[in-house]
């Protein structure tokens, strides 16, 4: 029988190659959001709140410490050539966001390592020796330079999956915003995690609950601008194989779920208010990754689409 | 040498040689795979095993890390509804070389480079296989060797343009084998001429659907710029999977950031209301 001559297309070949990434960059992305958006907010508490505020909600520095402390491995890892790390940072090249990330996660880590370090002596945890040494670490300039440093390992992200061909990732222009906006939402999901695991008073989580619902609102508003940009090339992620985890999981547990129980944790005090901040946090941070993981994913389907490709390039 | 240089033992770019590439004329190709052979001669690729597609006589599928040249086979049946007549197009596919190359841009390790030759070039002694090369060429040429092979292993590969014989004034293996000319090597823009006088004769002939694709006037080089590798094709781009306007993933990257810039400074704001800018 013959065949009508296709419209569009050799073969059924995709235009684009498939991205070689494995699990390590999706989880990398998650941490380091949780990592940035952890110490900016601890950073913003000290700088704003109240002095309960400044000490109930510091631990954020030591979260963003132990996140971003496996950072670095991931991204080894996944190098072709592991040990030719280095060479990202032969050269400061911006243009490239894989080149700043790079930079940015070589500079914010030893940043936060010594923030949290300062918290630790602060709080007592250290010896003497180490205490002096944690002085010299001036805490305000500290956490206004790790803050540049955490919102740019935040917010590259979205761009370094925008900056490529693959049309899941660059049809919309959100994404870099969608991927900042979760990572704040799970980065001071992290820190009231801690605040309310360590019994802090009423007041600083009601203040933080009322942030984390503006990020999760944030996040939600980008989710709906992203797929409406995306249009039908957001099907690899909204209607296919990915489509359960990220409905359910990235929207309806990672934002729509911790945004009620914030509404219903305004009204609440003590333990209630502290098991329900605690829930609203662990969606948060679990729907962080499964947004990550499924954009990620869903995007080497997306680069077999030779349709959405075409779309994206006429 | 300036002194500057010497401190840092930078060795200086060669002096430029030209804008060096090749016009690929799909009329005159007629799918012996020359190319594809000499070029796997020449640079030393692995085979990439014997596998049937099932399309035509194309078994090489795409180009990749081991495939620097990768020839097409398109049927067509003709429009008159007659099944015995056919239209067979062959296209030999290459790395286009672009005047802004988005492999090139995404780099994160200066690996990727322009030759003295124009061409786009990957260094693979700093090669560390990010593979962000990979999804950002909007033609899907560049890609990363499995991390376990024997050739050049997880490092990112595609057409070199034959560096190594440009360097001694040798034509690249590909354009020395073809038998029809299909591939015609030189300086850019004489082959931009040969190519504009090639379509005009076609034309003239009455093959109507010939057109060029990578010259600077045309809509494909609205971001990426003009092809150094470029093509007459006898069909839409879109026929031989290459895209209308090839994306430069640079172009939008500032609006982009804009977004995550704004989100991070409205959580700033937002935050400091909520705390309520508490003096301490």
């Amino acid at each position: 029988m013959r065949e009508k001559p296709r419209e569009h297309g050799y073969y059924d070949y995709p235009v684009v190659k498939r991205p070689v990434w494995t699990w390590e960059v999706p989880v990398y992305f998650w941490l380091g959001g949780i990592g940035g958006g952890a110490f900016i907010t601890s950073s913003l508490a000290q700088r704003f709140g109240s002095d309960e505020d400044a000490r109930s909600l510091a631990d954020g520095f030591y979260v963003a410490a132990a996140a971003l402390l496996p950072c670095t491995p991931l991204l080894i890892m996944d190098l072709g050539r592991p040990d030719r790390f280095h060479h990202m940072l032969r050269v400061f090249k911006p243009v490239s966001p894989m080149n700043l990330g790079a930079w940015t996660l070589a500079t914010f880590t030893p940043v936060a390592l010594a923030r949290a370090a300062a918290l630790a002596a602060d709080r007592g945890l250290l010896p003497k020796v180490a205490a002096i040494l944690t002085d010299l670490v001036p805490r305000g300039l500290t956490e206004l330079g790790g803050s540049v440093l955490g919102i740019t390992l935040a917010g590259y992200t979205g761009v370094l999956l925008a900056a490529t061909n693959i049309p899941l990732w660059a049809k919309s222009k959100l994404l870099g915003g969608l991927f900042t906006a979760s990572a704040l939402a799970s980065g001071s999901a992290a820190v009231s995690l801690m605040a309310a695991l360590r019994s802090a008073g009423d007041g600083p989580l009601h203040r933080l609950s009322k942030i984390e619902s503006a990020a999760s609102l944030a996040e939600l508003a980008l989710v709906a601008g992203y797929i409406g940009q995306s249009g039908r090339t957001a099907r690899p992620l909204t209607a296919q194989r990915r489509a359960l985890p990220f409905w359910l999981g990235a929207v309806g547990v990672g934002a729509v779920m911790p945004l009620l129980l914030h509404r219903v944790a305004a009204k609440r005090s003590g333990v209630r208010l502290r098991r329900l901040t605690t829930l609203a946090s662990l969606g948060a941070i679990g729907g962080s990754l499964a947004l990550r993981w499924t954009v990620f994913e869903a995007g080497k389907e997306s680069a077999n689409d030779q349709a959405a490709s075409f779309e994206l390039s006429s | 040498m300036d002194p500057f240089r010497r401190l840092m033992n930078l060795e200086s770019p060669p002096a430029p040689r030209g804008v060096k590439g090749f016009f690929t004329d799909t009329s005159l190709c007629i799918g012996c795979k020359a190319c594809e052979v000499a070029c796997k001669q020449w640079n030393q690729l692995p085979a990439d095993g014997f596998a049937m597609t099932g399309n035509s006589y194309d078994n090489t599928g795409a180009l990749g890390a081991t495939t620097w040249r990768h020839v097409q086979f398109i049927e067509q049946a003709k429009e008159n509804g007659n099944p015995n007549e056919q239209r067979w197009l062959m296209m030999s596919d290459v790395c286009k070389h672009c005047a802004n190359a988005a492999c090139l841009e995404a780099c994160p390790t200066g690996s990727l480079v322009r030759t003295e030759f124009g061409t786009v070039y990957v260094q693979q002694d700093i090669c560390n296989g990010c593979g962000f090369c990979v999804p950002a060429c909007p033609f899907g040429v560049i890609d990363r060797a499995p991390r376990e092979g024997s050739f050049e292993a997880g490092t990112a590969h595609k057409c070199t343009l034959c560096y190594d014989r440009l360097k001694d004034d040798m034509t690249p293996a590909c354009a020395k084998s073809c038998p029809t000319a299909s591939i015609q090597f030189g300086d850019v823009a004489e082959l931009q001429r040969r190519a504009r006088a090639r379509l005009g004769e076609l034309q003239a002939r009455g093959e109507t659907s010939a057109r060029l694709y990578g010259m600077p006037e045309g809509k494909e080089a609205a971001e990426v710029g003009p092809l150094h590798a470029f093509f007459l094709l006898l069909d839409k781009p879109s026929a031989y999977n290459l895209p209308e306007v090839p994306r430069l993933p640079r172009k939008t990257m500032a609006e982009r950031y804009g977004w995550s810039a704004a989100v991070g400074v409205g959580f700033a704001l937002i935050s400091a209301l909520a705390f309520g800018r508490r003096s301490r």
